[in-house]
This record gives C-alpha cells, sequence and structure tokens, in this order.
C-alpha cells in the first residue's frame, strides 16, 4: 500500500539547510496496525505529513497504491487527502463554535463523490458520541473531542488512519479509550499509523519503527502487543 | 456549480459566526452603493427637472446675454466684476425689426427692499420691457401687467410675484396700493400666478418693474443685461442666432467675434449645454461615489485580510481534509462577495429611502422634483458591489489559498 525508498526530506531557510528524513526506506501494508516512534525532532512528525500527502520529499520515491505520489498535482493530493487518508492530531484541530455533526462533516463538503450525509452520523455513532451530536465542539471534554477527531477522519471511509500523538492531551482512561477504538477500527481493516514518543501509546501497535535524528533505527513486530480484550479489561 | 453552492454555504457559515464584523464590512459597502444609487437618481430628477423647465419656455426663444469678451476673461472676468454697457434698447429695437420676430423684452436686474405698512422684504427687482408677459408663461393673477407706454413713460408701477405679494399684503387686496422701492412710492397693478422655482430661483419672489423705469429711477444705468425674442418660426432658430449676432456686432461695432461682448443662444443651444453640464456634474458625483466604493472595497480587502490571519488555523484544517487550493480560493471569495452583494441590496435599499427623502425635500421647496427610480442606477450599483468584491477578495483570498497546510495547522 505505502512504500517509501530512500526518502530525503530538508528545510531550507535562506542558508540554513535543516536534514529531517535522511534515506527512509518503509512498506507498509493494508490493516497493519504501525507505530512510528521517536524522540522530538527525531521527524516522525515530519514522516507522518510525508505519508499523509500534507508534505513533499525532496528526493527518493513514495509510492501509494503503486502510484508515484512526486508525480500527483495539487487537486489529486488534495483529493487523496480527502478520501484516503484521514487525520487525527493531537490537539484534535477541531473547528471552534461549530456542532459535533458538522466537524465531522467536514470532509464531506470536499468530497465531490459523496453527498449522503447518513455517513455523519454512522461516523458519530462508531465513536459513542451519537448523543454529544449537536453540542458545540468546545462544550466537550478532551477524549470526547478526540473521538470526534476519529469520527471526523473516518466520515470518508478512508484506506487509512494518521494519528499523531492521538493520546498526548488526555487522562490516561481517555488514551486508553481512543487506543481502543483504533484497535477496533484496525479490526475492521483500516491501517492505522501512531506518531508518539511514548512506548505506552506504541505498545498498543501491532508493528513499531523506531526513528532517530532522520534514519529509521529499528522495525519490529510488537510481540507485547496489548489485545482488544485487554483494552477493554483497562476500560473497565 | 455544486462546488460553488458549498462555497457559498461555508462562507456564509463563517460570515454569521462574526456578526459584527460581517455588518461593519457590510456598512463600508452600503454607504457606497447607497451614495451611487442617489446620485445617479438625483441626476436623473435634475436631468428631467432642467428639461421639463426648458420646456417651459418654449422652444421658440432666443436669447442674448451680455459676457465680457473672451480675451477679458469671459464668465470669470464678469464675475470678477467687469461690466458690460454695450447692449441697450436700441439692440432690441434693431431686433424686432427682424421678420420673424414679433416680440422682444430685455431684462436689467437690482436688489432693492420693498415695504408696505410696516411689512418690509428684500426682494429681486426684475425691470422687463412689457412684451415679457406675452413671451414668458408667468401668468397674472389679479390686476394687469404693465404696458409699453408705461414704460416709456417711466411709469412708477409694479407687478408683485406671489411670495412678495403674501409676505407684504398677506389677504389683503394689494391693487392701487404704494409700496416703497428705493424710498419711492410705486403703484401695484398687478399680482402674479405661482410660478414656483426655475433653476434654483424662485420666481415667486420677484417683482417685476418696467425696464426703463428700473434703468432710470432706481439703477441709474442705460444698459440691460438680456435681450429675450419670441421666433415666430421656430425652424428660424439658427438663422436668427446668427442675424442677432451681426445686429449686436454692428451695434456694438465689434468686427473680431473673439471680442463679442454678448452670447446669443437658441433654446436647442441651452438644452445642449444643460446635457454636457447635467452629464459632467453627474459623472463626477459618480466618480466621487465610485471612490467611496472603492474605500469599502479596501476596508473589505482588509477585513479579508484579517479573516484569512485569524482563520490560518481553519484553512490549514479544511487542506489537510481535503480541500483544494480551489475550494479555499472560491470560499474566501465568495465571502467577499456575499459581503458586498449584501452591501449592494441594502445600499440600494437605503438609496431608496435617500432618493424618497430628497424627494420630499425637493417638493417641499417647490420643486417638480421627480421620484425616480433609476434602473440602470440600481443594476450598474449592485454590479459594481460584486466587481469590487472579485477584486478586492481575490487577494486575501489567494493568500488563503496558498497557505502550507502544516504551517497553518500549527498556528492553533
Amino acid at each position: 500500500m505505502i512504500e517509501l525508498k530512500n526518502v530525503y526530506k530538508e528545510f531550507v531557510n535562506g542558508e540554513v539547510v535543516t536534514k529531517v528524513l535522511q534515506g527512509i526506506n518503509l512498506q507498509i501494508g493494508r490493516g497493519e496496525f504501525l507505530a512510528i516512534m521517536g524522540p522530538s525532532g527525531s521527524g516522525k512528525s515530519t514522516l507522518m505529513h510525508i505519508l499523509g500527502f500534507l508534505d513533499n520529499i525532496s528526493t527518493g520515491q513514495y509510492y501509494f497504491d503503486n502510484k508515484n505520489v512526486s508525480s500527483l498535482d495539487d487537486d489529486i493530493l488534495a483529493d487523496y487527502r480527502n478520501k484516503k487518508v484521514g487525520f487525527v492530531f493531537q490537539s484534535f484541530n477541531l473547528l471552534p463554535k461549530t456542532s459535533v455533526w458538522e466537524n465531522v462533516r467536514l470532509p464531506l463538503l470536499y468530497n465531490r463523490g459523496k453527498t449522503d450525509l447518513s455517513y455523519v452520523d454512522k461516523a458519530i455513532k462508531s465513536v459513542g458520541l451519537e448523543h454529544r451530536k449537536n453540542y458545540l465542539s468546545n462544550q466537550l471534554s478532551g477524549g470526547e473531542k478526540q473521538r470526534v477527531a476519529i469520527a471526523r477522519a473516518l466520515v470518508n471511509n478512508p484506506d487509512i488512519i494518521f494519528a499523531d500523538e492521538p493520546t498526548g492531551n488526555l487522562d490516561s482512561k481517555s488514551g486508553i479509550q481512543i487506543m481502543s477504538i483504533l484497535h477496533e477500527l484496525s479490526k475492521m481493516g483500516k491501517t492505522i499509523v501512531v506518531v508518539t514518543h511514548e512506548s505506552t501509546t506504541a505498545k498498543y501497535a501491532k508493528r513499531i519503527v523506531q526513528i532517530r535524528d532522520g534514519e529509521i533505527v529499528s522495525d519490529e513486530v510488537n510481540k507485547d502487543v496489548i489485545s482488544t480484550e485487554t483494552l477493554k479489561g483497562q476500560l473497565k | 456549480m455544486n462546488n460553488i453552492i458549498t462555497s457559498f454555504k461555508i462562507a456564509t457559515n463563517a460570515l454569521s459566526k462574526n456578526r459584527m464584523r460581517t455588518f461593519l464590512t457590510v456598512l463600508g459597502v452600503m454607504i457606497g452603493i447607497s451614495s451611487v444609487t442617489v446620485i445617479v437618481s438625483a441626476g436623473d430628477s435634475i436631468e428631467k427637472l432642467v428639461y421639463d423647465q426648458m420646456a417651459s419656455f418654449g422652444s421658440d426663444f432666443i436669447q442674448a446675454e451680455v459676457r465680457a469678451p473672451k480675451s477679458s476673461g469671459g464668465s470669470l472676468g464678469q464675475a470678477q466684476g467687469i461690466v458690460i454697457t454695450t447692449m441697450n434698447e436700441n439692440d432690441r429695437q434693431d431686433i424686432l425689426d427682424l421678420p420673424y420676430i414679433d416680440k422682444a423684452y430685455s431684462s436689467v436686474t437690482a436688489q432693492e427692499l420693498v415695504s408696505w405698512s410696516g411689512n418690509i422684504k428684500k426682494t429681486l427687482i426684475y425691470g422687463v420691457s412689457a412684451d415679457f408677459i406675452d413671451i414668458d408663461s408667468s401668468e397674472i393673477d389679479q390686476g394687469r401687467f404693465f404696458t409699453e407706454e408705461e414704460d416709456n413713460n417711466l411709469s412708477r408701477v409694479v407687478v408683485l410675484g406671489k411670495d412678495v405679494k403674501e409676505e407684504l399684503f398677506g389677504s389683503n387686496d394689494a391693487i392701487g396700493q404704494n409700496v416703497k422701492v428705493n424710498k419711492q412710492n410705486y403703484t401695484v397693478i398687478g399680482t402674479m400666478k405661482d410660478r414656483g422655482t426655475i433653476f434654483f430661483f424662485n420666481m415667486d419672489e420677484l417683482i417685476y418693474i418696467p425696464i426703463q423705469t428700473t434703468q432710470k429711477m432706481i439703477l441709474g444705468i442705460n444698459h440691460v443685461i438680456s435681450i429675450t425674442s419670441q421666433l415666430n418660426d421656430s425652424s428660424r432658430d439658427q438663422e436668427a442666432v446668427s442675424d442677432i449676432q451681426k445686429i449686436l456686432r454692428a451695434n456694438h461695432n465689434i468686427t473680431n467675434p473673439d471680442r463679442d461682448d454678448f452670447e446669443v443662444m437658441s433654446m436647442a443651444d441651452a438644452q445642449d449645454l444643460m446635457n454636457t453640464v447635467v452629464g459632467g456634474v453627474t459623472l463626477l458625483l459618480i466618480a466621487l461615489a465610485a471612490v467611496s466604493l472603492v474605500v469599502g472595497g479596501v476596508g473589505i480587502m482588509n477585513i479579508m485580510y484579517a479573516t484569512v490571519a485569524e482563520r490560518t488555523f481553519e484553512i490549514g484544517l479544511r487542506k489537510s481534509i481535503g480541500a483544494s487550493k480551489k475550494a479555499i480560493l472560491q470560499q474566501f471569495l465568495a465571502e467577499a462577495i456575499v459581503i458586498t452583494l449584501l452591501g449592494g441590496i441594502y445600499g440600494i435599499l437605503l438609496g431608496i429611502f435617500m432618493i424618497y427623502i430628497v424627494y420630499l425635500i425637493a417638493t417641499y421647496y417647490g420643486f417638480a422634483w421627480d421620484f425616480s427610480l433609476s434602473l440602470s442606477g440600481l443594476v450598474l450599483a449592485l454590479g459594481f458591489s460584486i466587481v469590487v468584491g472579485l477584486i478586492f477578495g481575490l487577494y486575501p483570498a489567494k493568500r488563503a489559498a496558498d497557505l502550507d497546510p502544516i504551517a497553518a495547522i500549527r498556528k492553533e
């Protein structure tokens, strides 16, 4: 599904060149639950932005469903962001003074093919927030906000969900709740990529990729992955 | 099409969340649009008023007026105090010899106090020949107008305009009474019917005295300021202009037309002149109103820039979930257009209200003012408002569309 070949990314600011990614090679298959782990400044968020079509690479190749992403124009990339991927951000990134329902509907506004608004209700139901759908986003708790963000990421039924520090701003119980939802989605066949610097979050993933100074330093199957049942038990 | 509708829905939603800001921006456009609406409409009304008033004189008049020669500064020279004394009664008699002219009157004006029984009023004396009453559309209400004989005899008789009569005499009969003008007694022989305001001058505040009496007894002069002649064949107006010019040049010993100390104009010439003047003034006023619209447009641009800066996060978020550059551009352009369209519609409504107020004021002051709405003016104002929205909204919208989504999201 995703293949990065010798990907480099550098930011140029005047005469200062910052090398962020240095020769990344990575493959992500359909249905995988992957955690990209690394300390601050390791390049993990930049990697996620590249994978999610928000940023482009400096050199190397990025293939998504066997298509070379570098050859796609802005409009197609926008369409990919809309239909192929869903984002969950650390700080939720919901529109303020806007209802849960409207926030979740947002991606549908830019989906030229899909106008069926029942998808909005289905997405809200899938994160268990039907009773909050008319609330304004600022009336919700942190955990609820993140669940709205997940519902928004799901509304266009994308192939892959990118979650950037999804539990970073949450208490531990809400964090477990969010990871539980991601687990369920993974079981339903969605590809989940979680970017985190916390091992407690990464332990829910089936595969952990460690990144440091822009390079992948390890890429291993997580033998101690926490099962869905254990997660449900933690929630009780 | 769906995309455009969606853009407008998003735009109206965004605008409704910032009602005060939206209102203030709309207000700026509204003032500009209402100004354009009022000015275009007032221009139309003034044009109609002027033409109607000119038409009330008829089309068979030739007017000769004194005018300082171009070499002496023309009209500006007269405004600076140059007095032309060459036009006189002889000119009128020579003009009357033309076969297609039956009647002609000369005129002079003077400002004097007129009083009766302790009531005093400052009035304009219109010293005219007896033919005036046959040529002008003014009509006698009571009594009669003076005769040529009374003019020749320097009779101290006066005909009062409607307002002068009412202010001095009230409901009393004025005919046969003596009023004091320039410390001399004048016998009121007639009063005029309501004539109204012509070219912003209230004709009902005039008093009419024979021209020679005015010249000799009041002003101590021998010249006149204009001669108005009536054609018996209106098709000969251009010939008349030419002939009268020849007569006046001969009488005033002028060989070079550039040194003419008069101007002769037919009603058609006067209408052409009025067309130019009214058109020019309307254009100037529209240009001034357009400046206010441009200022409104700059206001929109300013607000749109502030909006883009304030909603950078929102723009980044929208881009991250699939909004293309075009979609963001459309959304912000739609906001600018909605603002100007609202400004346009409310501006037109305010303009119509103001036109009605102008109409009420103008009619109160005696102008035969039309309550006219110029459809072309309304369409022009609305079209201009949308164009202003497009032009001034484009740059901020492009800036929004070009934002880097990652940097924008980090702005939260």
